[in-house]
C-alpha cells in the first residue's frame, strides 16, 4: 500500500469564463522510503502537485475529480483543520528559495523553536538540544552557534541544510521537495541532493522531488512522472525512462539538453512554448498536440489515457505516436566555429577590480573585496568563450568591467584594436558600438511600458542627430528577422510575449549596433529546457552567419559545451583553468574545476 | 549586540549636537529679525533715549550679532535660557514646570495612537477582501482628514458635554492637589500612594491624549496593512504555513514582525508632528504644559520662552528619532553586523 496515492485528481479553475483543468487525470504513488521525481517545465503543474497535497490551493482553484489517500486517508475529505495538523508533523516541505523561507527577523535558533514546540517537544532546552542534533545530522558546522544567527548572516547552501533540518526533525513519513537546489550552485546542488538521498535513505520517508531537471531527477529517483500542461505524460523507473524515453514530449526533453558527455550534435528544439492555463481550455485532446512532431488530427480531438507499456511503465498516447517518434535525438553533428586565426577581437590582460565600500559602526573601513584578479582572456573573431564559476565567483563583476559599469583597478580591456579601459563616459561611444550586453533576466531588462520595436532599437537613441522613426523601424524589422521573431511582434510590449521571445528580444536589442563582441551574462538561465535550446541554436546560426564573437558567462558547463570551443573556469575572481572545451572537460587540472565537473548531474 | 546599539546611539548623538547647533542659529536669527524690540517693551513709555540706550548696552544687544549669538549660547549650555519678559522668572525654570505634563501628554498620544493603530492595522488586513474592509476604508480616510484641534472639540461635545463623562480641562480637578515630586503629575500619584488623584489624572489625559491621537491612528493602519499585504506572499510566510503554524500565529508571529519594520519609520515621524500638536490641545483643554506656556509667551511677545520652548521642541523630536531608531535596529537584526 502506498504512503500517498494521487487518483486520477483534477484541479480545476476558471480561465477567461471557462472551466479550466490545471491538472487532469494525474495519477501518482509513492510508498514509504521511496524516492519519487515529478519532471516538468514551468507551467507544467508540478508546483500545483505540492500545493495539492499541502491543501494549499491558490484561491479560485480547487480539486474537482479524485483522491489523495495519504496513509489511507482520503486527504481531501479531511477537516481543514486536521490537514493543518500533518503539515510539518507527517508532511514536511523543501522549498525552493532557501534564502527567503526562513523569517528574516527571527534567529535560526527561534524559528527552530517555534517548530519544535509545534511539533509537540516540551522544554526549551530539549527543545534547543534537539534543534543542534538537527543542525548536525545536515552536516553544518558549529551547530550551537548556528542558532544565534539570522538567515542574512547564511549563505544559500547553509539555508537549505537548515531548513532540510527541520523538515526532517519530526520524522516526516512524507517530504515533498519543491525544486530544492534551483536556486543554488552546482557544487552546492550536488551536496544538497547528497544528503537529501543521505537523510532519506537512512529513514522511512517517501520523498516527491519536485524538479526541471529531467537529469538530476534521473540521478537521484526510483522513479520519474515527467509532466506537461497539467498532465503525466509519462511515468516509470528513472533509469528507463532517462535511458528509453517513449512519449514524445519525453524524447525532446532528453533531446533538448545538451549533456556533459558523448558527441556533441545539434539540438532538436520543439517549436513554440508550452501553453499556459488559459490556453488549455482550447486543448480538449492531447495537450501536447501542436508541438509535437509526430502528431495527427487524432491526437488534437481525442484525449488520451496512459497506458501500460511495461511493468511500473505508463505513456500517455496512442501507440502510433511512440513508434513513429524514433526520429528524435540529433539532427547531425555541429558546424564547427570558423576560427580565424588572427588577432583576437576582444582582448584584456590583467584586470583587476577591488571593492571597497562601506564602513561599520565605528567609522571602521572593512576589508576590502577583491572581486576580479589579474583575469586575462582573448576572444577570436568569430568565437564563443565561456565563462565559468559559481555564484560570487567574479564572474559578473568581468562583464560589468567589459561593459564600463565599472571602472578596472587595473589591467587593460582592448576590443577590435581600441583601448576601451578608461571611465565609461569617456569611452561610451565606442563601447556602444563595439560591445554589447545581453542580460540575464528580460523581464526585468527591458521596459515594460516601451514596444518591443522601439526596445530592440534602444542604442540608436544616443545618436547624434538621433534616429528618426523610419529607419529605427526598419532596422527593428531587420533585427526581428534575424532573431526569429514574427514581425507583428514590433508593437507589442515584452508582457505580451512568452519568455523565450522575450529573451530573442532581449538578444536582438544587443545586435542593433552590429556590435564585434557580445558579452551574454547567465542568458539561458531563466529558460525552460525547450526554450533553451531554441535560443542556443539561434546563437549558433547567429555566429555562423555574422561571424560574431561572444563571452558566455554561465554556471551550466553542459550549456557552456554546446556552445564554446573555449572555457575559462573562474574561482573567487581568478581564472584558475582556461583552454579548449573539450580538453579542459575531459581532463581538468586545477580542483576546482574537477569539483565542477563531478557535481554535474 | 548591545555594544552595537550603544555605538549606534553615540553616533547619532554626535550628528544631533551640529543640528542643535543650526536649530539654535536659526531660532536666535528669527527672532532678531521679527519686528519687537525688548528693550522698549522692558521700559516705561516715558524713558528718554539715555535710558534706552543704558539698557540696550546693559543687555548687550550693542555687541555685534555673533558675539550676542555666543554669549546666548555660553548662557544655555549652563542651563541659562534668560528671564522671562512677562513673567519676570527664569525661563528654564517656567519650561521646567511644564515640560513634564506635555511630556506625559505626548506620550500617551503616542501610546493611544499605537495601541489603537496596530490592532487597526491588523483588523483591515484581516478584514482584506470583505465587504466591511470598504466601511473601515472609508472610516479611516475621514479620521485623517480632520484636524486634531477638530478632534479635540469634538470629543469635547460628545464625552464631555452630551454624554458627560470623563473631564475636558486641566490635569486635576480643581479641589485636588498633589505635591510635586518629579512634576511628572502621573508619576507623583504613585510616589505619594494617592491612587484616587492617580485615577484622575488620568480620566483627565484621556479626551487631549486621544484628541493627539486621533490624526495618526488611520496612517498606522494603512501603512501597516499594506506592508502586511506585502509580507504575505514571502516564501517565509508560506513556509510557516507549511510547517503547520497556525494562521493567526503566522500572522501575528511571522507577517507582523516584518510589516512593522515600514510603520516604525512612519510612527517615528508622526511623534514628531504629535509632539508639535500638543500646543493647540493643550490650548483647548487648558493644559498645563509647554504649549500653553508658548502660546501665552507668544501673545506677549516674550522673546526669551519663545527661544527656549523652540529649542526645547527641536530637542524633543531629535530624541523622538533617536528612540525610533533604536527601536528599529533592535526589531530588523539586518542592521546589526554580523559578529
Amino acid at each position: 500500500m502506498s504512503l500517498l496515492a494521487l487518483n486520477d485528481v483534477n484541479v480545476t479553475t476558471e480561465a477567461g469564463g471557462r472551466p479550466v483543468d490545471v491538472l487532469r487525470d494525474v495519477s501518482l504513488a509513492i510508498g514509504r522510503g521511496e524516492l519519487v521525481g515529478v519532471v516538468g517545465e514551468s507551467g507544467a503543474g508540478k508546483s500545483m502537485v505540492g500545493r495539492l497535497i499541502a491543501g494549499m490551493l491558490p484561491r479560485g482553484f480547487a480539486a474537482s475529480r479524485g483522491s489523495v489517500t495519504f496513509r489511507d486517508r482520503d486527504l481531501l475529505a479531511m477537516a481543514p483543520r486536521e490537514r493543518t495538523g500533518l503539515l510539518g508533523d507527517a508532511i514536511a516541505f523543501v522549498p525552493q528559495h532557501p534564502m527567503t523561507s526562513l523569517n528574516p527577523v527571527l534567529s535560526l535558533g527561534a524559528q527552530f523553536d517555534e517548530h519544535l514546540r509545534r511539533l509537540g517537544q516540551e522544554g526549551k532546552a530539549a527543545r534547543r538540544e534537539r534543534a543542534v542534533a538537527a543542525l548536525d545530522s545536515v552536516h553544518l558546522p558549529r551547530p550551537a552557534d548556528l542558532l544565534t544567527r539570522f538567515p542574512h548572516q547564511l549563505s544559500g547552501g547553509q539555508c537549505q541544510r537548515a531548513l532540510i533540518a527541520m523538515a526532517f526533525a519530526g520524522k516526516p513519513d512524507l517530504i515533498i521537495a519543491d525544486e530544492p537546489t534551483t536556486a543554488l550552485d552546482v557544487i552546492t546542488q550536488a551536496r544538497v541532493m547528497e544528503l537529501i538521498d543521505e537523510l532519506q535513505r537512512d529513514s522511512e520517508t517517501g520523498l516527491l522531488f519536485i524538479t526541471h531537471d529531467l537529469r538530476l531527477a534521473a540521478q537521484h529517483c526510483q522513479r520519474i512522472a515527467v509532466m506537461y500542461a497539467g498532465e503525466i505524460v509519462e511515468t516509470g523507473p528513472a533509469a528507463a525512462l532517462l535511458g528509453d524515453p517513449l512519449h514524445p514530449y519525453t524524447r525532446s526533453l532528453v533531446a533538448a539538453n545538451p549533456g556533459i558527455g558523448g558527441p556533441v550534435r545539434r539540438l532538436t528544439a520543439l517549436p513554440d512554448h508550452m501553453p499556459g492555463l488559459s490556453g488549455f481550455a482550447d486543448l480538449p485532446g492531447c495537450r501536447f498536440a501542436p508541438r509535437c512532431p509526430v502528431r495527427d488530427e487524432a491526437c488534437a480531438a481525442a484525449r488520451t489515457a496512459l497506458t501500460e507499456v511495461a511493468p511500473g511503465r505508463f505513456v500517455r498516447g496512442a501507440g502510433a505516436c511512440r513508434e513513429a517518434a524514433s526520429a528524435a535525438a540529433g539532427q547531425g553533428d555541429l558546424p564547427d566555429a570558423e576560427i580565424a586565426a588572427a588577432a583576437p577581437i576582444l582582448s584584456v590582460s590583467g584586470l583587476g577590480k577591488t571593492f571597497r565600500s562601506g564602513r561599520d559602526w565605528l567609522g571602521r573601513r572593512r576589508a576590502p573585496v577583491v572581486a576580479v584578479d589579474g583575469v586575462s582572456l582573448d576572444i577570436a573573431p568569430g568565437e564563443f568563450v565561456g565563462l565559468v564559476g559559481e555564484s560570487g565567483s567574479g564572474k559578473s563583476t568581468v562583464a560589468r568591467l567589459l561593459l564600463g559599469l565599472e571602472t578596472p583597478d587595473d589591467g587593460r580591456i582592448v576590443v577590435d584594436g581600441q583601448d576601451i579601459t578608461g571611465p565609461f563616459q569617456r569611452t561610451a561611444k565606442q563601447r556602444i558600438a563595439l560591445i554589447q550586453m545581453i542580460f540575464q533576466d528580460p523581464q526585468s531588462a527591458l521596459n515594460p511600458r516601451q514596444r518591443i520595436g522601439r526596445l530592440v532599437t534602444q542604442s540608436m537613441e544616443v545618436r547624434r542627430p538621433p534616429a528618426r522613426w523610419p529607419e529605427r523601424l526598419e532596422r527593428a524589422r531587420d533585427l526581428l528577422g534575424q532573431t526569429g521573431l514574427p514581425q507583428d511582434t514590433i508593437g507589442r510590449y515584452p508582457v505580451q510575449v512568452s519568455g523565450g521571445q522575450r529573451q530573442r528580444v532581449n538578444i536582438a536589442r544587443a545586435l542593433c549596433t552590429a556590435p564585434k563582441v557580445l558579452v551574454a551574462d547567465e542568458i539561458v538561465s531563466g529558460l525552460d529546457v525547450s526554450v533553451q535550446a531554441q535560443i542556443l541554436n539561434l546563437l549558433l546560426d547567429m555566429r555562423a552567419q555574422r561571424r560574431i564573437s561572444m563571452l558566455f558567462i554561465s554556471h551550466d558547463l553542459s550549456v557552456v559545451r554546446y556552445l564554446c570551443s573555449r572555457v575559462a573556469i573562474m574561482n573567487r575572481g581568478r581564472i584558475v583553468e582556461q583552454g579548449p572545451t573539450e580538453e579542459v572537460f575531459r581532463t581538468p587540472q586545477h580542483d576546482y574545476t574537477k569539483a565542477l565537473l563531478a557535481a554535474v548531474p | 549586540m548591545s555594544g552595537e546599539i550603544l555605538g549606534i546611539v553615540l553616533r547619532r548623538i554626535a550628528v544631533a549636537i551640529p543640528l542643535m547647533l543650526l536649530v539654535s542659529i536659526l531660532v536666535f536669527i528669527v527672532l532678531r529679525l521679527i519686528p519687537a524690540d525688548p528693550v522698549a517693551m522692558s521700559m516705561p513709555p516715558n524713558a528718554t533715549n539715555e535710558d534706552i540706550e543704558a539698557l540696550r548696552r546693559e543687555m548687550g544687544l550693542h555687541l555685534p550679532v555673533m558675539h550676542q549669538y555666543a554669549i546666548w549660547l555660553g548662557h544655555i549650555l549652563e542651563g541659562d535660557l534668560g528671564r522671562s519678559i512677562a513673567f519676570g522668572q527664569p525661563v528654564f525654570k517656567l519650561i521646567g514646570q511644564s515640560l513634564p505634563a506635555t511630556i506625559e501628554l505626548a506620550a500617551f498620544g503616542a501610546l493611544f495612537a499605537t495601541a489603537i493603530g496596530l490592532p487597526g492595522g491588523i483588523l483591515l488586513f484581516r478584514l482584506r477582501g470583505r465587504p466591511s474592509e470598504q466601511a473601515v476604508d472609508v472610516g479611516s480616510t475621514l479620521m485623517m482628514s480632520i484636524p486634531e484641534f477638530l478632534w479635540a472639540l469634538f470629543l469635547i461635545l460628545v464625552f464631555g458635554v452630551a454624554f458627560n463623562l470623563l473631564p475636558f480641562a486641566g490635569r486635576l480637578p480643581p479641589d485636588m492637589t498633589i505635591p510635586k515630586v518629579t512634576g511628572f503629575l502621573l508619576l507623583d500619584c504613585l510616589l505619594t500612594g494617592d491612587f484616587t488623584a492617580f485615577l484622575e489624572a488620568i480620566r483627565h489625559m484621556l479626551l487631549p491624549a486621544l484628541a493627539l491621537a486621533l490624526g495618526t491612528v488611520p496612517l498606522i493602519m494603512r501603512l501597516l496593512r499594506s506592508s502586511l499585504l506585502d509580507v504575505i506572499g514571502e516564501d517565509y510566510v508560506t513556509m510557516a504555513r507549511l510547517r503547520g503554524v497556525p494562521e493567526r500565529r503566522v500572522v501575528n508571529r511571522h507577517a507582523l514582525r516584518n510589516a512593522l519594520l515600514p510603520t516604525l519609520s512612519l510612527m517615528g515621524v508622526q511623534f514628531g508632528f504629535l509632539f508639535g500638536g500638543t500646543l493647540l490641545v493643550e490650548v483647548i483643554y487648558s493644559y498645563p504644559g509647554l504649549g500653553n506656556l508658548m502660546v501665552e509667551a507668544v501673545r506677549n511677545t516674550d522673546l526669551p520662552i519663545i527661544q527656549g520652548a523652540a529649542l526645547v521642541f527641536a530637542l524633543a523630536v531629535l530624541t523622538i528619532n533617536l528612540a525610533v531608531d533604536v527601536v528599529y535596529i533592535v526589531v530588523n537584526p539586518k542592521l546589526r553586523r554580523a559578529r
